[in-house]
């Protein structure tokens, strides 16, 4: 009789989470002129929306096959309840990196510290991340984490066509159309938010997260030389902060609604662009 | 006799990009101003491309201003391969330490730079809008913030690292007189099998193509709702404009990302800028590098776009266009039947 | 210092609660609006965002949590739906007798499917002549046997015309003074729902007549002792419904007082905001006070509630404070809005609708009074 070994496979999936000022407060943002950073303003701090997209990949696998879900951040203390929010949608495990030495990091720190997270965290077969951040919008991190790991990266994908593993194919977005991507795991993916619908928070998930608790890694817990994260680790600084000034003086056109539509059409004509 | 000797600059370095054989203008663009950083610098400018079949793209990098060329042809470069490009393009890099190198804010060029700079462990900065140097002769790097321009500087280490979108820069005349060299790249010999590319499928943009509208009507989180953004997009219709839009407005899913003028989207240099129910949110007034006339329509006399416009009508775009139409195709009318 | 904050995870709720109205309930609002009636799809959406399974013990497949949780989620999609909001607070009402004075094979029986929303819950008290006054009622059972058989009909019952379990007061036919709460459910035959309500307001929410025909009721059914049935309801729609008010009022406050600042950040006169004007900023305040002193009195009430003390005397307070201040924040908001308070387009014309039904639910001010009044005295 002979007994059918089945082989067990745990997929490993780390999801990158920022938390950044509420984008639809965006507008209450200022910058500090003496600092050069922003000036929050009792602007809430939520997760990246994007990011939410990416932790969407990974729970929507969980509910397929066997996953695990680390959740993982750099930021403050207080970013610790993004962490949170990912271990009530669903992470099994939430790693917050967290020291003051990290702070002031420019993209190339900020992936640096990220990936020595993710090799401390041990065995990853997938990490995604949201293409870009509504904050800083670089898009350098994902792929940057990647070239640290050493491992193979897609940005921008758009569909996740397959996921046996170790292959997965996937869609993704380029100037006016679409690459189909063959990638072996472990890789690196970047999403955008075409590829599907984030869910929202659930009272049982929140409760379910009571056990989980949230790992707050500092410099010590990676290892790192203070010179190689934060703001002694970025290449690139901030060196000055202008502001705009206006180079055209607008003229108002006034009337009723039907006298403003007339005017600016007559406007319009006069410039010959009619 | 002793001349005093400068300390040798690199070479100022643009990673040009191809696709199915037609360089694409932004390289062409960042050549041009590649060639004021270098004479400022007292260097030259390098071009590298990547392709297969691209002989023929060689003389329209020098006549853009490259003195130098370096060509990888073969068929496995034909496609944007990230493992294979980022090993040959970094090789070539720490061989010869160019100062700074540009990239185009493309698809390929949002993926390279930021992997090349991690393997050179360097600075990058994206969506730069201008480049300048300063007084130390490190390039400047601008960006714009909330509410204002940022400079990002990367002070101790080469080269310094820049993505730039299409349309930043003006595509610099051709000049056939030029001469260059071209050094053919030898390929490294190893088999790249984590990532690989199955199919490329190209779609058509819909609509008037955004970077070559004489006209463009953006629109903004003031549209509402979809009801609102429709008459919006029938501005642009009416006016045969191209449809432009704020990142607000593709997050609420009114439209495409593609249709998103700004620092992350796209640049248009139109005769005319209609922005409707948009606040002139420094992310989005910045892909409008130039404009004839440049006109807002908004709820709010306070709001900033205000400040940067010729013409402003103070009123709710939702009732104010369906007027504005109806004059416009009147208008018209009479032009026909003239 | 008295802890008067949230906690992590309470603000997590409230963060999930708001996520889920904004999502899955708003877009139903015009439908409701217009039709009056109830969104299928929201019930839906209610049930699988475990909404109605707050207050059930986790052994019935209910969430076990507490009553501050509940009044938070009543609080945030009250903000979005004073309608959707109604309908959820009077599951709760049909769910607590069940949990309070339910044999353990009642709540097998029930809970887990109110838990879902496979089962839908109402209490039906109130009748034509006794609602303030539950003594006042007509609806009568007598003994058969080991069955009851109750004849009657209840008026006014919110989800009368979707609930399946019903928890029902009635009378002894020959004792006054002697009072039976039973659990019906569609099962039996001998009832039914007649007549429904049209609402000026809230509409989205059922109201409706419910009449029991010789209905044949299993002693199994009783909820608590027989006799004692005033207790069952009491302690149901004393706490629990007044309590439910508290989160129904409190968020269209809430939605009153955002949309106002909205409108007069927006609305020009005078070539600035109307919000620079003071008698704008004289409403604004007075909706904030309100909202604010709300917000305290009802959380002090749920937090006794949590702990197992009495609170009737204090949700009586809340719900009189909370549903006055609503229909006055309705009409401030309405009058902050000029004109355009009155065009069905914009939300504030619904508020004010809303906040009248909002005023006499589960007790009038009047009645709310009487009860403070002899709290006061005693």
């Amino acid at each position: 009789m002979r007994s059918q070994n089945r082989i067990h496979i745990m997929l490993n999936i780390v999801v990158c989470v920022k938390a950044v000022p509420d984008p639809k407060e965006a507008c209450n943002i200022k910058i500090d002129p003496a600092t050069k950073t922003l000036l929050r303003c009792d602007v809430p701090m939520v997760v990246n929306p994007l990011d939410k997209n990416a932790m969407e990949v990974a729970l929507q696998l969980k509910e397929k096959t066997d996953v695990r879900i680390t959740v993982l951040s750099m930021g403050p203390p207080e970013a610790g309840n993004i962490v949170k929010e990912g271990l009530a949608l669903g992470a099994d495990r939430g790693i917050l990196l967290s020291d003051p030495a990290f702070g002031g990091a420019d993209t190339f720190a900020t992936a640096f510290t990220l990936a020595k997270g993710i090799e401390k965290i041990g065995h990853h077969d997938v990490i995604l991340c949201g293409m870009a951040s509504s904050d800083g919008s670089t898009e350098w991190v994902g792929p940057q984490i990647a070239t640290f790991l050493k491992l193979p990266v897609v940005t921008m994908v758009k569909e996740i066509v397959k996921t046996d593993v170790p292959w997965w194919k996937v869609k993704a977005s380029i100037d006016n159309g679409y690459r189909l991507m063959q990638v072996k795991l472990p890789a690196v993916f970047t999403v955008t938010r075409e590829v599907n619908t984030p869910r929202t928070l659930s009272f049982s998930g929140i409760i379910k997260a009571r056990k989980k608790e949230i790992e707050q890694w500092g410099i010590d817990d990676l290892g790192v030389s203070s010179e190689s994260v934060g703001l002694k680790g970025s290449p690139t600084i901030v060196s000055q902060l202008k502001t705009t000034e206006g180079k055209r003086e607008v003229e108002f056109i006034k009337g009723t609604r039907a006298e403003k539509a007339e005017f600016l059409v007559q406007k319009l004509i006069g410039t010959g662009l009619l | 006799m002793m001349a005093e000797q400068k300390n040798k600059v690199g070479p100022v370095w643009v990673i040009a990009e191809q696709i199915d054989c037609r360089l694409l203008s932004v390289s062409t663009q960042l050549i041009g101003q590649a060639r004021k950083l270098a004479d400022e610098l007292n260097t030259s400018v390098e071009a590298v491309l990547l392709g297969d079949g691209i002989e023929g793209q060689i003389q329209e990098l020098i006549a853009a201003g490259a003195k130098r060329v370096y060509l990888g042809n073969a068929p496995e470069l034909a496609f944007y391969h990230p493992e294979r490009y980022t090993e040959i393009i970094v090789n070539l890099a720490e061989g010869h330490k160019p100062e700074i190198i540009l990239i185009g804010s493309t698809a390929m060029g949002r993926e390279l730079a930021p992997q090349m700079a991690a393997r050179l462990k360097t600075g990058l900065t994206a969506h730069c809008i201008d480049l300048v140097l300063d007084e130390d002769k490190n390039l400047e790097q601008h960006i714009p913030a909330y509410g204002g321009l940022l400079s990002i500087v990367c002070p101790k280490r080469r080269p310094q690292m820049a993505t730039v979108a299409s349309g930043v820069f003006t595509t610099p005349e051709p000049d056939e007189t030029r001469t260059g060299e071209v050094i053919e790249l030898l390929l490294p010999d190893i088999v790249y099998d984590r990532i690989e590319t199955l199919q490329v499928v190209r779609e058509e943009p819909k609509g008037v193509p955004l970077e070559s509208a004489d006209i463009v009507v953006a629109g903004g989180a003031g549209a509402g709702d979809l009801e609102g953004w429709h008459k919006i997009a029938d501005l642009a219709n009416c006016l045969n404009g191209a449809l432009g839009a704020t990142r607000p407005a593709v997050d609420e899913g009114w439209t495409e990302l593609t249709t998103m003028i700004g620092q992350s989207g796209k640049m248009v240099s139109p005769q005319l800028y209609i922005g409707v129910g948009l606040s002139g949110e420094q992310q989005h007034l910045v892909g409008v590098v130039d404009a004839k006339v440049m006109v807002a329509i908004n709820i709010d006399n306070r709001s900033p776009v205000f400040e940067q416009v010729d013409y402003g009508i103070v009123d709710d775009c939702r009732e104010f266009l369906p007027v504005l139409i109806e004059k416009i195709k009147a208008y018209q009318e009479r032009l026909v039947t003239c | 210092m008295i802890d008067f904050t949230f906690t992590e995870e309470q603000e997590m709720f409230r963060k999930a609660a708001r996520e889920f109205a904004e999502t899955k309930i708003a877009p139903r609002v015009a439908e409701m609006e217009e039709t009056g009636e109830v969104s299928d799809a929201v019930v839906k959406a209610m049930g699988e965002a475990e909404m109605m399974a707050i207050t059930i013990p986790e052994e019935y497949g209910g969430l076990g949590l507490g009553y501050t949780e509940r009044l938070i989620a009543i609080e945030e999609v009250s903000r979005v739906s004073v309608a959707a909001a109604m309908m959820l607070q009077v599951f709760a009402l049909g769910i607590e007798p069940i949990v309070k004075f339910g044999s353990e094979d009642l709540k097998k029986k029930y809970l887990p499917g109110l838990a879902t929303g496979e089962r839908l819950s109402t209490t039906a008290v109130t009748e034509a002549t006794g609602g303030s006054d539950p003594s006042g009622i007509r609806s009568s059972y007598k003994k058969d046997g080991d069955d009851f058989i109750l004849n009657g009909r209840k008026c006014f019952i919110t989800n009368s015309h979707i609930a399946d379990t019903v928890t029902v007061l009635a009378k002894d036919e020959d004792d006054p003074k002697a009072f039976c709460a039973f659990v019906l459910d569609k099962d039996m035959a001998g009832w039914k729902a007649t007549h429904k309500e049209h609402k000026f307001g809230m509409r989205g929410c059922n109201t409706g007549e419910l009449a029991f025909e010789n209905c044949r009721i299993p002693a199994s059914q009783m909820l608590g002792e027989e006799g004692k049935g005033l207790r069952v309801t009491m302690s149901a729609i004393g706490d629990v419904g007044r309590g439910g008010m508290v989160g129904v009022a409190l968020g269209l406050q809430a939605a009153c007082l955002e949309e106002s600042i909205k409108f007069a950040n927006e609305r020009i006169l005078y070539g600035k905001p109307i919000a620079a004007l003071q008698t704008i900023q004289n409403k604004l305040a007075d909706m904030k006070i309100d909202l604010e002193a709300g917000r305290l009195l009802g959380y002090r009430a749920a937090a006794m509630q949590d702990k197992g003390l009495r609170s009737s005397n204090e949700f009586a307070v809340a719900k009189y404070y909370t549903t006055e201040a609503c229909q006055r924040a309705a009409k401030m908001a309405v009058d902050i809005h000029g004109g355009y308070g009155c065009m069905e387009e914009y939300a504030v014309s619904r508020y004010l609708r809303d906040a009248y039904v909002v005023g006499p639910s589960a007790g009038t001010s009047d009645i709310m009074k009487v009860i403070i009044g002899r709290w006061a005295l005693s």
